[in-house]
């Protein structure tokens, strides 16, 4: 395990930060020179040009390969990769926090995108001894979608389209946020029932489209509560992201436990497509826009009444 | 005495689950309360049940099997009801019941197969076959579980493991009503058998000399007791230590007569998880622990402290 918290290395990461974010220290954009990049770890990654064989091994990292501009150059991504549709074209290698290093290897990459976690550590170090570079990106909430677009635009030659989705991402970040028209809490798992906390970027997403998550008081991204603490939260709205496509609100809508709390008993879910909302994604502005328009919508009285 | 502390813990536990939970209800209005009366009782009253269960099964089947650590769950019951689950999210079976109702399905085939192989080659229910055949169709239900989850694209399914970790969320007055209506007969089954566990636990032969039908008792005791843990795990998912430790528990309190052991079991297994889940649900509101985890932390220093008096029973 790398000690990357040691004091030098961190004032190496500050500098490489303020590298970054400074274009003018950076080499020149869209060069073939060699790169010197810091990534999320704290680790100095040197490439010897700009990569051009690109595996990712996180769904939010591939489509932000793609919205920089950079998917000619993505060759290897995980089964769970599906947007943009172009990205099915690309083999997949796998499972991405449960990486499988040989299938990574068979597609000759000359850089690897991990997720930062403790799962990906290992696949990390053995790809470096193989001599494949990594870079371990942390990537949970809209301020990471802009460092990590710039990053990885830097890694791939493709500085100008890593810069563009930055300045977007800063901008909307930049913006005043609105005032809180609905109170709402996003429910990932109903048994326990499991709610998406202050650190995620869902709870982002919702603030600025004028819901307040009323568990944004949990810092994780993510917490199991009870079903009493959501009763006694009283969210206007249940939001949900689903998977597969459909109006249908979510089977735990007919628990009786769940029916103790208002907003299943009224019916106001907010569903939310997945590959819209499903991870942190540089189309953050079109899924704030549509989830203002799911907030003003009318509640549906439920077909099912209470057993 | 010990029956009036038994009784009074557990009514105990059971005000203190009422009482406390991460939503601040005032007492006044405890009774008017919606949150008490549909959420915290029904699922103090299911904890009740499910731990009571828990420990009854553990205390027949430690007995049935003549091994300390044997436990509800060593069976091959958590395999089975953990792929029931799996199976029925990577389905898209829908509807409310579909996931309780596929993993007791699941856990009913895994009690099946082990009774069946437990009668291969004529050893009738061999402790030591219900053991290893317990703990082989576990593992394969595991492994085909496993193997589901991570060969399957559908997100959900990650979450399938959750469920399996066990916990009264899903407590309503159905759970509560549909528990307490399946309880009754195994129930009755095992107490029934409370003279012939005693004389089996001196050996089966000497058993069988002292008068116990033995075979019968075996089957009705195994059958009894695994449907007992098989309606637990489909309404509370698995949940660990309690069919372990309390037969213990009972054992020091009580002694070792099953007709003594067997309610005690099932009062202690009661309180023991109406008491883990009500620290479940508030020593870190509003987030909540898994309920297994917290039998664990409660359980095992308890279990600590009996066990110092090994010697007396």
């Amino acid at each position: 395990m790398r000690r990357w918290a040691h004091p030098t290395h961190l004032a190496v990461r500050f500098v490489a930060l303020l590298g970054v974010a400074c274009r003018g220290a950076a080499p020149p954009p869209g060069g073939t020179g060699p790169l010197v990049l810091t990534d999320d770890a704290g680790r100095e990654v040197r490439l010897a040009a700009p990569a051009r064989r690109v595996v990712s091994l996180a769904p939010s990292i591939t489509e932000l390969l793609f919205a920089i501009g950079a998917g000619d150059r993505v060759v290897g991504r995980t089964v769970y990769c599906k947007y943009p549709p172009a990205a099915l074209q690309v083999p997949a290698v796998g499972d991405g926090l449960n990486p499988s290093v040989e299938a990574i290897v068979a597609r000759h990459p000359d850089l690897v995108l991990l997720y930062r976690s403790a799962h990906t550590d290992a696949a990390a170090q053995q790809l470096g001894s193989l001599g494949i570079p990594t870079l371990v990106i942390r990537h949970d909430r809209l301020a990471d979608i802009a460092r990590t677009a710039r990053l990885i635009g830097r890694a791939t030659g493709r500085d100008s389209g890593g810069q563009a989705v930055g300045r977007a991402i800063d901008s909307l970040l930049a913006q005043p946020l609105p005032p809180v028209r609905a109170r709402l809490a996003l429910v990932v798992w109903d048994s326990p029932p499991i709610v998406i906390g202050g650190g995620s970027f869902l709870d982002e997403l919702a603030r600025r489209a004028g819901g307040e998550n009323v568990f944004h008081d949990i810092a994780t991204p993510s917490a199991t509560v009870s079903i009493e603490t959501i009763v006694a939260r009283d969210p206007d709205w249940i939001a949900v992201v689903q998977d597969s496509a459909g109006d249908d609100p979510p089977a735990f809508s007919r628990r009786p436990e769940w029916r103790t709390v208002r907003a299943v008993r009224d019916g106001r879910f907010l569903l939310l497509p997945g590959d819209l909302f499903g991870q942190p994604s540089p189309r953050a502005r079109e899924a704030i826009a549509s989830l203002v328009e799911l907030l003003s919508q009318q509640p549906r009285t439920t077909r099912h009444s209470s057993p | 005495m010990k029956w009036l502390g038994l009784v009074s813990a557990l009514l105990l536990a059971l005000l203190a689950a009422l009482v406390l939970g991460p939503a601040p209800v005032p007492l006044a209005e405890l009774w008017q309360s919606p949150i008490v009366r549909d959420l915290r009782l029904p699922r103090a009253l299911l904890g009740l049940l499910v731990g009571g269960s828990l420990g009854l099964a553990g205390s027949s089947l430690q007995s049935l099997v003549r091994n300390p650590l044997a436990d509800p769950f060593l069976l091959g019951l958590s395999g089975g009801a953990g792929l029931g689950a799996v199976l029925a999210i990577a389905l898209h079976v829908g509807g409310p019941w579909a996931i309780p109702l596929a993993a007791f399905a699941g856990a009913l085939v895994a009690l099946g197969l082990v009774f069946r192989l437990g009668l291969v080659g004529g050893a009738e229910l061999d402790p030591r076959i219900l053991l290893l055949g317990g703990v082989a169709v576990g593992a394969f239900c595991g492994a085909v579980m496993t193997a589901i989850v991570s060969l399957a694209e559908a997100t959900e399914l990650r979450n399938a493991y959750l469920w399996l970790w066990g916990g009264l969320s899903a407590a309503s007055w159905d759970t509560v009503r549909v528990t307490a209506l399946c309880l009754p007969i195994p129930v009755v089954v095992l107490l029934a058998a409370a003279r012939p566990l005693d004389l089996l636990a001196l050996g089966e032969e000497p058993a069988r000399h002292l008068g116990a039908d033995v075979r019968a008792v075996k089957r009705r005791v195994y059958l009894a007791a695994s449907f007992l843990t098989a309606v637990s795990v489909a309404v509370a998912g698995v949940i660990g230590f309690v069919g372990l430790i309390v037969p213990h528990l009972g054992r020091a309190l009580v002694g070792g007569r099953h007709l003594r052991l067997l309610p005690a079991a099932f009062l202690a297994g009661g309180t023991l998880l109406v008491l883990a889940d009500t620290l479940a649900r508030t020593v870190v509101a509003p987030r909540e622990l898994p309920v297994g985890i917290v039998t664990a932390l409660v359980g095992v220093p308890l279990f600590a402290i009996l066990l110092r008096r090994w010697t007396a029973y």
